[in-house]
């Protein structure tokens, strides 16, 4: 039963990464380190992402074509795999952040509620 | 697979770099720097291994899941999954078997480097016909006009007396001309070929043999100045051909073609042509260049030639032309079977779906996805199919052997079948189609399940399972369908065979011994020497206790011999023709006087022993022997064609371009005509000469010996054989054997569809015993009151059974349909009758509709047995 749980409480998790992910591509395509990098320094060192989880989180991504990834270079010229959004990538964030927004505002307000 | 691990471990490798120069950046001395990062990273190894995950596909690992809850499910239901396993593992395991067979006999090349490119060269007369023998001159011509091919060669092969290697043998002989070796791609792997020295008339006789032969006479050692005897020549053995080459004809040993002298006429059709197309070149085009260049020639020659185009035919082709209607037929009814298993299996499911509605529907309630439980429907479907590729491959493996041996003896390449990678994976793709056929199948008859009702009582008899219903009987309609065309498919051959066998053939069928011999003197007293002690053996086996009579012919119907035929000129006088010079078939003095017959020579006793009768005249004698009067007998198709209404004895034939002698053939006899070839082959117009008088063909001979049959004859005969001809090879069996075989490969594709329609029919009767019971106990409720208000038991019974026949009716018809447009792949093996057949079709479907209800008595007769009172009760 402790593993069933586990694994739930990792999927909510999932959810919610894999939207950060795909948040931090919008702009640009990055690799890997940069993605954790970006998403650090945007919740103001906040969230921490925990890396044995960011590259499933990649190649899941990938294999349900939101994201496309190739070898490039660095500027220090170094070979790094980089990551960028699709098409159906860049649909699929706007409609997330949406019903994020939603259920966050929802949660906000209900936490207010109690609050008062 | 390391290309993906490979990426991870570098993007890894990458991530830790980049974080430990940050926080060196930030001061840290490397050394913690580089703890530091592994440490954020978290577990290196699990993260490689989630990713690894990742990549290769979470559905994999799910479907490995959904296939062992499917396992386990069908494991609790063993009847269930036994069935449908078995009954998939039946139709995949004959199309397997029958698709291994297609494989190695139609599809696997021959073991020649590019056998593909090798072709045999034929010529197609005026009329059309395609004879595979060519002349040399015709060769030459083409040999020399043609660009498409790299190399092209004669051969002439048949069976001869070898002595020299072991007990005297006749094995098959290839006299095969320059360039044969260079078509084929093939040399000798121990000695030597042939040298161009040896390969002009007049130089020492030498020849190749077969590793077979070879390695049973001398073993491993190459030879070293061993000699054989060929027909009575002494031959050097020079080389030894790779393991398994044994072409044409099986041959066992060949000899240069340029030995002996070819005839110079443009219609001596004397051998067959092979050739090899040049790299590059289509076969088509090959065959398209060396009919232009025949066309060409037919022009310039006219009359001198009977070749009007010529055609190149790969060598495969050529080999297999005789099985390929058959073993097409054969796959087809194989696959039908397959397809009944499939609907009967289908049925299965749908049944299983249909006491599963409540489970699904507690699940879909519990918020189980559609998805979900579609997938695990399918895992259940593809581990029914698997499991049935699995069964069948195993089965084919089995009935592939039973098919080699059990083949006909006529059928080419027959040890070139074995389940191998094709069938295996030919099963494996069934297995895979299968499973799809069953899900849609399956998903048309328990669509829509509706929670609400399938929650309440499902025997209510909602929507549903009127559904259900439907499915299933259409389901019932196309098995008996498929059924049918594999019936009527049995029918027509069976009734073809019986036909076959009740065929008159010309000749008495029964065990009367043959013997069939052949006996070689060299020399230019052979033929007499020959035909002496041919006299010798008749006499001592004439005077065997029992024996009635006793006779010899050149070629035995239905057996073997040389079957030669050509153009005969009838003479106004005996010696209108005394030299070769004047035997001119197209000279115009002989307009109206010549035709076409069988060249045979038998001795006195012959159409005696063999029950042919003798409708005019007489037949041979023991007074026609050597000297100037020859005489002829004719089969009586011959008199009716050539002199209609006139008398055909006494008049004069000449003939002897079959056999060299001049002599004129007075015709003092008419016999029967006889059925040579096989029962179903239209009787031919032969000439018989005496063997006596025209020794010169009758080297390869057949003796029967009317009497008391093979077994009392065996040890005498073989004793006689001892005594008379010690260096002759010899066979023994009866003309019923020879009857038998000529009927064998009819028979044998009549057992097997007949197999598969009674695999197909029993499928189908257990279908319909299936639909029946599930039927009745559906409706018993309602059964119960009609009882309980008054109606006949019995009624009801009927009511059930004129359904369960609507229904085979329907099918039935609509296979009769599907057997009438498939009736061009049967035709081709019919005889006597048509593909449409009203009495063949009428009686399948007879015994249809009698199984179906047969099927469907026992089911329906539950009925008389409800009590009413119970199902009233139960409402």
């Amino acid at each position: 039963m402790a593993a069933r749980l586990d694994r739930e409480s990792e999927a909510v998790l999932q959810g919610t990464l894999d939207m950060l992910v795909l948040r931090a591509l919008q702009l640009e395509p990055m690799h890997g380190w940069g993605i954790t990098e970006r998403i650090e320094q945007w919740s103001e060192e906040v969230l921490c992402v925990g890396q044995g989880t960011l590259y499933p989180a990649l190649y899941r991504l990938e294999r349900q074509g939101l994201i496309a990834s190739a070898w490039d270079v660095t500027e220090n010229n170094r070979r790094a795999r980089y990551y960028k959004l699709t098409a159906a990538g860049r649909r699929h964030v706007g409609r997330e952040l949406e019903s994020w927004r939603r259920l966050s505002r929802a949660i906000d307000l209900v936490l207010r509620a109690t609050e008062a | 697979m390391a290309r993906r691990d490979d990426r991870i471990a570098e993007e890894i490798a990458f991530h830790l770099e980049q974080q430990t120069a940050k926080h060196i950046a930030a001061g840290m001395s490397p050394e913690d720097a580089r703890r530091a990062a592994r440490l954020k990273f978290g577990g290196v190894a699990q993260a490689r291994e989630a990713a690894r995950d990742e990549l290769r596909g979470a559905w994999l690992r799910d479907f490995a899941r959904d296939l062992r809850i499917a396992s386990r499910s069908l494991a609790r239901v063993p009847s269930f999954s036994i069935t449908a396993i078995l009954t998939i593992g039946l139709g995949i395991g004959a199309a397997a078997a029958m698709f291994s067979v297609v494989d190695g006999v139609l599809l696997r090349p021959l073991p020649y480097p590019e056998s593909d490119r090798i072709v045999q060269l034929f010529q197609i007369g005026d009329t059309g016909r395609r004879g595979g023998n060519v002349s040399e001159p015709n060769f030459l011509d083409w040999q020399a006009q043609t660009r498409a091919f790299a190399a092209m060669a004669e051969t002439a092969a048949f069976p001869q007396t070898v002595l020299g290697a072991g007990e005297p043998q006749s094995v098959p002989v290839a006299m095969v001309s320059r360039g044969f070796f260079e078509v084929m791609g093939t040399r000798p792997t121990r000695g030597r070929g042939f040298l161009a020295g040896e390969l002009q008339p007049g130089a020492a006789p030498v020849a190749l043999v077969g590793a077979r032969f070879w390695e049973r006479w001398k073993g491993d050692r190459p030879p070293s100045g061993e000699s054989i005897v060929i027909a009575g020549v002494a031959h050097a053995v020079v080389g030894v051909m790779p393991p398994g080459f044994d072409y044409p004809r099986d041959a066992a040993i060949w000899t240069p073609r340029e030995q002996g002298v070819a005839s110079p006429s443009r219609t001596a059709h004397n051998f067959r042509v092979v050739a090899r197309v040049r790299p590059g070149i289509d076969i088509g085009a090959a065959s398209a260049e060396l009919s232009r260049v025949s066309r060409a020639m037919k022009v310039r020659y006219g009359g001198e030639t009977m070749m009007a185009d010529a055609v190149a035919v790969p060598i495969l082709d050529v080999m297999t032309a005789g099985v390929r209607p058959a073993l097409r037929l054969l796959l087809a009814a194989s696959v039908l079977l397959l397809l009944v298993a499939c609907t009967n299996v289908s049925n299965l499911l749908v049944a299983r779906a249909a006491s599963r509605q409540r489970e699904f529907a507690v699940q879909l309630a519990l918020g189980a996805s559609v998805g979900r439980m579609t997938r695990q429907w399918l895992a259940e479907t593809i581990a029914i199919a698997g499991a049935g590729a699995a069964v069948g491959v195993g089965l084919a493996a089995v009935a592939v052997q039973v098919f080699a041996a059990m083949g006909p003896a006529t059928a080419p390449r027959l040890d070139q079948v074995a389940v191998r990678w094709p069938a295996v994976a030919f099963a494996a793709a069934s297995a895979a189609g299968v499973a799809l056929v069953l899900s849609l199948l399956t998903a048309w008859g328990t669509r829509s399940v509706r929670i609400a009702d399938a929650l309440s009582d499902g025997t209510r008899g909602g929507t549903s399972s009127r559904r259900q219903m439907r499915a299933r009987e259409g389901l019932i309609v196309a098995q008996v369908a498929l059924t049918m065309v594999l019936l009527a498919g049995a029918g027509l051959l069976a009734r073809s065979f019986t036909l076959a066998m009740a065929v008159d053939p010309g000749f008495r069928v029964g065990d009367d011994l043959v013997l069939q011999t052949s006996i070689e003197f060299d020399g230019e007293d052979g033929p007499e020497r020959r035909a002496s002690m041919q006299e010798t053996l008749l006499a001592r086996l004439r005077a065997l206790p029992g024996v009635v009579d006793a006779g010899l012919i050149n070629a035995f119907p239905l057996g073997r011999g040389q079957f030669a035929n050509g153009m005969f000129i009838e003479m106004t006088r005996p010696d209108e023709i005394t030299a070769p010079g004047q035997f001119e078939i197209t000279a115009p003095q002989f307009q109206g006087r010549t035709g076409e017959a069988e060249f045979r020579a038998a001795s006195p006793g012959y159409f005696e022993a063999m029950g042919i009768p003798i409708r005019r005249g007489r037949a041979f004698e023991a007074t026609d022997g050597p000297g100037p009067a020859h005489v002829a007998v004719i089969s009586q198709s011959l008199a009716d064609a050539q002199w209609p209404g006139r008398d055909p004895l006494g008049r004069y034939i000449q003939f002897g371009n079959m056999d060299g002698d001049l002599t004129a053939l007075r015709v003092v006899g008419v016999v029967g005509d006889v059925r040579e070839l096989s029962p179903e082959a239209l009787p031919g117009r032969v000439i018989y000469v005496a063997a006596r008088q025209r020794p010169r063909t009758t080297s390869g001979f057949s003796v029967i010996v009317r009497g008391p049959g093979l077994r009392a004859l065996a040890e005498p005969v073989r004793r006689i054989m001892r005594e008379v001809a010690p260096a002759s090879p010899y066979e023994l069996s009866t003309v019923g054997a020879g009857f038998d075989k000529a009927v064998g490969s009819r028979r044998f594709n009549l057992w097997l569809v007949a197999a598969f329609a009674a695999a197909a029919l029993a499928l189908a009767m257990l279908g319909v015993y299936g639909l029946v019971a599930y039927a009745v106990s559906q409706r018993s409720r309602e059964m119960g009151i009609r009882v309980a208000l008054g109606a006949e038991p019995s009624s009801l019974v009927r009511l059930v059974l004129a359904r369960a026949a609507w229904l085979t009716v329907l099918g039935s018809a609509a296979g009769l349909v599907l057997a009438l447009l498939a009736s061009r792949a049967v035709t081709g093996m019919l005889f006597g009758v048509t593909a449409a057949d009203p009495g063949v079709l009428a009686t399948v479907g007879g015994i249809m509709l009698a199984a179906a209800m047969a099927a469907s008595y026992l089911p329906a007769r539950r009925i008389l047995k409800q009590a009413p009172g119970r199902t009233l009760r139960d409402i």
